[in-house]
């Protein structure tokens, strides 16, 4: 569903039933804008720009863009 | 609120890296505090956990309780799974081992704090303070409270994930194909052979390979690696391996009892370690060895040397890019060429087809390699299959 600036939602599953708080996306995000704290991962919805190389990235398919 | 501090050299993140740099820059006599955002150092565990030891000594590590197996040498398989073996301790070499990576983590640690340095957990640098275009510390949190760290040499461990390096605009960014996802299984009641790491290659792991790291009778380290820019579905990694397992009935009757994922990184040699204020090192480095993705030795090298030219930097009172050269120079004399080397190398081995693979093991059939390098391969395909290694002709 798009959000209000027309952009794509990006959705991490980080409750702990998909992610593993592996990290890799958060190496790989060219923009920097993901945040891994033990088990909480948060990104920042303004500056990401839903390039999905996150989405590839991640070992066990925790993030969606829809 | 915790009291804002200040110390001579800030390490931030406490691996084998961080640990490392933190342990030589206070045997240099500088005062060192080293953060870690975890709650305990090397847990949870994100490593296959086979290490070489032939560099122990060089950083002053001594083999302690986080020895699982020494492994004789390593098994590849092509991708109809011809056999290469490699017994490099038949050859007299030294070989490696597999380990408890979450004591390995802080054996370094309790060898840094046994130095002087002082250590804080649960601690997470959340920005970079940067004077004048300097950095002279960070932004940090301990147990959800926030301070700052300054220092007149901040030092990025924050191994993969690593922000520092990226928040002080330096070059650490990666392509997609130089990096693989990884995911793997510590697996039970599987048939392992102790005496060796085995390795997958092909297109059961594009770009990657399958390991089974042997950890005792019956249990080991299963995991694959392959690389982001041949991932096409989400969750990729774990498809390639589960199909791995069940095409493998010694392991597909395993059960897993831990699962570990990561990236890492499989890129040439980063440009610039260093700034005003801050040098990079291990995995935020991105130093990790592009050919066989083990990043563990590399760290703890590189740190040794990064410490001491901390200390050296503080006590000088000159914590410029113009000091760090220093570190630079010596870092690159020690792993640069091997870095870039195996990269071209790895770049090289995606590319090939299976087909091409299998004939690389069929040319080395019967021939006796002693040790496991890719001029050691390359001549020995050269023999039979000369238009296989005419691509490769720069590594001969
Ligand atoms: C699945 C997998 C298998 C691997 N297998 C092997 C192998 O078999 N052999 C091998 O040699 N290498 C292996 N590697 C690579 C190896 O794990 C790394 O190269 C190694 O851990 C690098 O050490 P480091 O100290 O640079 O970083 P790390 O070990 O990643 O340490 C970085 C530390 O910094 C902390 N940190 C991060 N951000 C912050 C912050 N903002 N504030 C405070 N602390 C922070 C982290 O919590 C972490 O403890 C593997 C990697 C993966 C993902
Ligand atoms: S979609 Fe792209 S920019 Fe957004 S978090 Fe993922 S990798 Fe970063
Ligand atoms: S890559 Fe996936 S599993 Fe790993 S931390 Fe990111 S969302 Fe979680």
């Amino acid at each position: 569903m798009p959000s209000q600036q027309g952009k794509k939602t990006l959705h991490i599953e980080s409750s702990g039933q998909l992610c593993i708080y592996c990290g890799a996306c958060v190496g790989i995000c060219p923009l920097n804008c993901i945040y891994l704290d033990e088990t909480r991962i948060t990104f920042d919805e303004r500056i990401c720009t839903r390039c999905e190389i996150c989405v590839k990235a991640c070992p066990v398919g925790a993030i969606e863009i829809g | 609120m915790p009291k804002n501090l200040t110390t001579d050299v800030l390490v931030i993140g406490a691996g084998p890296a961080g640990s490392m740099t933190a342990k030589w820059a206070a045997k240099k006599g500088a005062n060192v505090l080293m953060i870690e955002k975890r709650q305990e150092i090397g847990s949870p565990v994100r490593c296959g956990e086979g290490m070489s030891k032939d560099w122990f000594s060089e950083v002053g590590i001594k083999a302690g309780r986080w020895i699982n197996v020494e492994v004789e040498g390593a098994r590849i398989y092509s991708p109809s799974e011809k056999l290469l073996e490699i017994n490099e301790k038949h050859a007299g070499n030294e070989v490696g081992y597999v380990v408890e990576r979450d004591g390995f983590d802080k054996a370094l640690a309790i060898d840094a704090a046994n130095a002087g340095v002082d250590v804080k957990l649960k601690t997470a640098a959340t920005a970079i303070l940067k004077e004048n275009g300097k950095v002279v510390g960070v932004r940090a949190k301990e147990f959800g409270e926030p301070f700052e760290i300054r220092a007149p040499v901040t030092i990025g461990a924050d191994g993969f994930e690593s922000q520092i390096g990226r928040w002080a605009g330096l070059p650490t960014n990666i392509a997609l194909r130089d990096m693989d996802s990884c995911l793997q299984y510590r697996m039970t009641n599987v048939d392992c052979d102790v005496r060796y790491c085995d390795f997958y290659l092909g297109k059961v792991a594009p770009g990657g390979y399958v390991w089974i790291f042997p950890k005792e009778e019956g249990l080991a380290n299963v995991g694959i690696g392959v690389q982001v820019s041949q991932i096409r579905n989400p969750a990729e990694a774990r498809t390639y391996l589960d199909a791995w397992i069940k095409n493998h009935p010694a392991y597909a009757k395993g059960k897993t009892i831990d699962v570990v994922g990561g990236g890492v990184s499989i890129s040439p040699p980063i440009k610039q370690a260093a700034a005003d204020g801050i040098m990079l090192v291990g995995d935020a480095a991105r130093m990790i060895d592009p050919l066989t993705g083990g990043g563990i030795a590399n760290g703890c090298i590189a740190g040794k040397i990064c410490g001491e030219v901390a200390a050296e930097a503080a006590a000088a009172g000159t914590p410029t890019k113009e000091f760090f050269q220093r570190y630079e120079k010596g870092w690159r004399a020690r792993l640069e060429e091997k870095l870039y080397r195996n990269w071209l190398a790895k770049e090289k081995l995606c590319s090939l087809s299976d087909e091409t693979f299998d004939k690389i093991f069929d040319a080395l059939e019967g021939v006796k390699l002693e040790k496991l390098t890719v001029h050691n391969i390359l001549k020995a395909v050269h023999t039979k299959y000369p238009e296989v290694t005419r691509e490769f002709e720069s590594f001969l």
